[in-house]
Formats: structure tokens, C-alpha cells, sequence
């Protein structure tokens, strides 16, 4: 199975938003923020484009598999 | 519901309740007790004097009736706020204490040996209330995509942990007389069906929780 790998912390604190903030932004709870910051949690494809849209970065660059 | 709704809504119980006590004892005083003992409908003949009696439990239908239709009324609102707001529902965790009306099942072992009636071991699924208590910790949360991902691996593992049950126990007891008694088998069967599904009831809600909350000890904000 592929490695997850999330940068999402790095570029989240990058934009200065706490999980909290970027939570509500995508319309999810912080404690999912968290899981997927610790690559627990595989986002579905509208929550990895929604947070790419917040932190302006692209999908790719936030989350990898290896 | 508003507090004067409520009111006027005990109120009326109350007051189906009275009627029919005073119309019972009315038909015991006044009626030679018609309409309170036993009744055979087929040879009945109606008399005015059964009128109270008639009368208060009419009304007393029609208050049940009301209530049944107010709950699905507030049921279906309720889901539909659910559907709307995507919080999940709130529910007291207090009500898993239901969940101990499953003993009521054992009740069965006496009623069977005094006079055979064998379906209050069906009371053994009420142990599924006991999930209440994981649901009520639940209330008020906001389902995002992880909640509903998690909500339905929860279903979807409580369901087939109750389906392997009752497929195992089926077969089981489908290859005969369990120690030589039908009685037994039907017994067997009730008891394990009515486990099976109050485990799935239980299940579902307890995972939930667990899934959601697995881990969640080093949760702090980063």
C-alpha cells in the first residue's frame, strides 16, 4: 500500500492559520484537520482541493503518496 | 415544543386518564361491571349506561393516536434538521440506562416454566439501549466527510458482526431439535436474534465513538 505522506501543517502555518481556522474554512472539524496533518486520514478529492484552494497550494504538494 | 404545549398536552393525558378511571368506576358501581370485565364483543348489546365508558376510552385512542403522530411528526423534523444543519442529533446519554431493561429477558426462563409464553426473551434486544450512552456523547457534533466515513464503517461492521451471528446461529439451529425440543430451538432462536440485533444496535453507536475518538489523547492544537 502507498505511504501517505501531508505537508498540509507546513503549509497551513505558512498562511498562519491555526487548525481551527482552516477547519472552518474547509467546513470540516479540527480534529480532522489534525488527523490528516498526521497522515491518519485520507482526505476525499473535494476536501484536498478545497484545502489546496485555503492554502494556496497545489494538491500534489500537500499530499503525497509514496 | 413550547412549555404551554407540553402543558395542554399532559393535561389532556391527565384528563383521558380520569375519564377513564371515573367511567370504570361508574360501570363498576352503576353498570354491573360491563365493559371492565372481559367482554365477549360477538354477543354484545349495546345499553345507554355504556356510554361513559365508550366515550372515555374513545377519547383516550384518539389522545394516543395524537401523540403517535406528534412523535413521527417530531422525528421526521428532527432528521430533517439533521440532513439540514449536518450536526448530529441530541440525545440524552442518560437514555443508555434503558439499555438495562435487556435483563427483562431472563424474565423469560419464569414465564416459560409457568405457563410456556416465551416472548419475553425478545426483551434481551433493549440491551442495544445501552449504545444511547456512546450516542448521547456524540450529540451536537458537527458530521463533517471523516464523521460520515466513520459513521458508516461503524454501521457496516456492527451489521455484519450481527449478520455472521444470526447466519452461524441459523444454521445451527436449523439442523434439529436443539436437546430434543422444538420448544428449546424456538427458545435458542429468540434469545440469540434478539442478542444479535442489540448487539448490532450497540455496535454501531460504540464504534462510532471509538473511530472518532481513537487516538485522540495527543490531540492538541499545533
Amino acid at each position: 500500500m502507498a505511504e501517505f505522506v501531508c505537508r498540509l501543517k507546513r503549509y497551513r502555518q505558512m498562511k498562519d492559520l491555526t487548525q481551527e481556522q482552516l477547519a472552518e474554512k474547509v467546513g470540516v472539524r479540527r480534529e480532522t484537520i489534525m488527523r490528516l496533518e498526521k497522515a491518519q486520514y485520507n482526505p476525499s478529492l473535494k476536501l484536498a482541493i478545497d484545502i489546496s484552494r485555503v492554502v494556496e497550494a497545489p494538491i500534489e504538494e500537500i499530499f503525497i503518496f509514496k | 415544543m413550547k412549555k404551554n404545549k407540553m402543558k395542554i398536552w399532559v393535561g389532556c393525558g391527565i384528563l383521558c386518564v380520569l375519564s377513564v378511571l371515573i367511567s370504570s368506576w361508574y360501570a363498576v358501581a352503576f353498570n354491573d361491571s360491563r365493559l371492565v370485565v372481559p367482554t365477549d364483543f360477538e354477543n354484545y348489546v349495546f345499553h345507554a349506561k355504556d356510554l361513559p365508558m365508550i366515550i372515555s376510552v374513545l377519547i383516550t385512542c384518539i389522545y394516543m393516536f395524537a401523540i403517535a403522530i406528534r412523535l413521527f411528526i417530531k422525528i421526521r423534523k428532527r432528521q430533517k434538521q439533521v440532513e439540514e444543519t449536518a450536526v448530529h442529533r441530541k440525545v440524552n446519554p442518560g437514555l443508555g440506562f434503558l439499555g438495562l431493561f435487556g435483563f427483562l429477558g431472563f424474565a423469560g426462563f419464569w414465564t416459560y416454566s409457568l405457563n410456556g409464553t416465551v416472548y419475553p426473551f425478545a426483551f434481551f434486544l433493549f440491551f442495544g439501549f445501552f449504545g444511547f450512552f456512546y450516542e448521547g456523547k456524540m450529540s451536537g457534533t458537527f458530521m463533517d466527510e471523516r464523521f460520515r466515513e466513520n459513521a458508516d464503517r461503524a454501521r457496516l461492521k456492527a451489521y455484519r458482526i450481527t449478520f455472521e451471528v444470526m447466519f452461524v446461529a441459523l444454521v445451527i439451529l436449523c439442523q434439529g431439535k436443539l436437546f430434543g425440543s422444538l420448544e428449546h430451538t424456538l427458545i435458542a432462536a429468540i434469545i440469540i436474534l434478539s442478542l444479535a440485533l442489540a448487539s448490532g444496535l450497540f455496535l454501531s453507536e460504540y464504534l462510532l465513538y471509538r473511530y472518532d475518538h481513537d487516538g485522540q489523547t495527543d490531540e492538541g492544537e499545533e
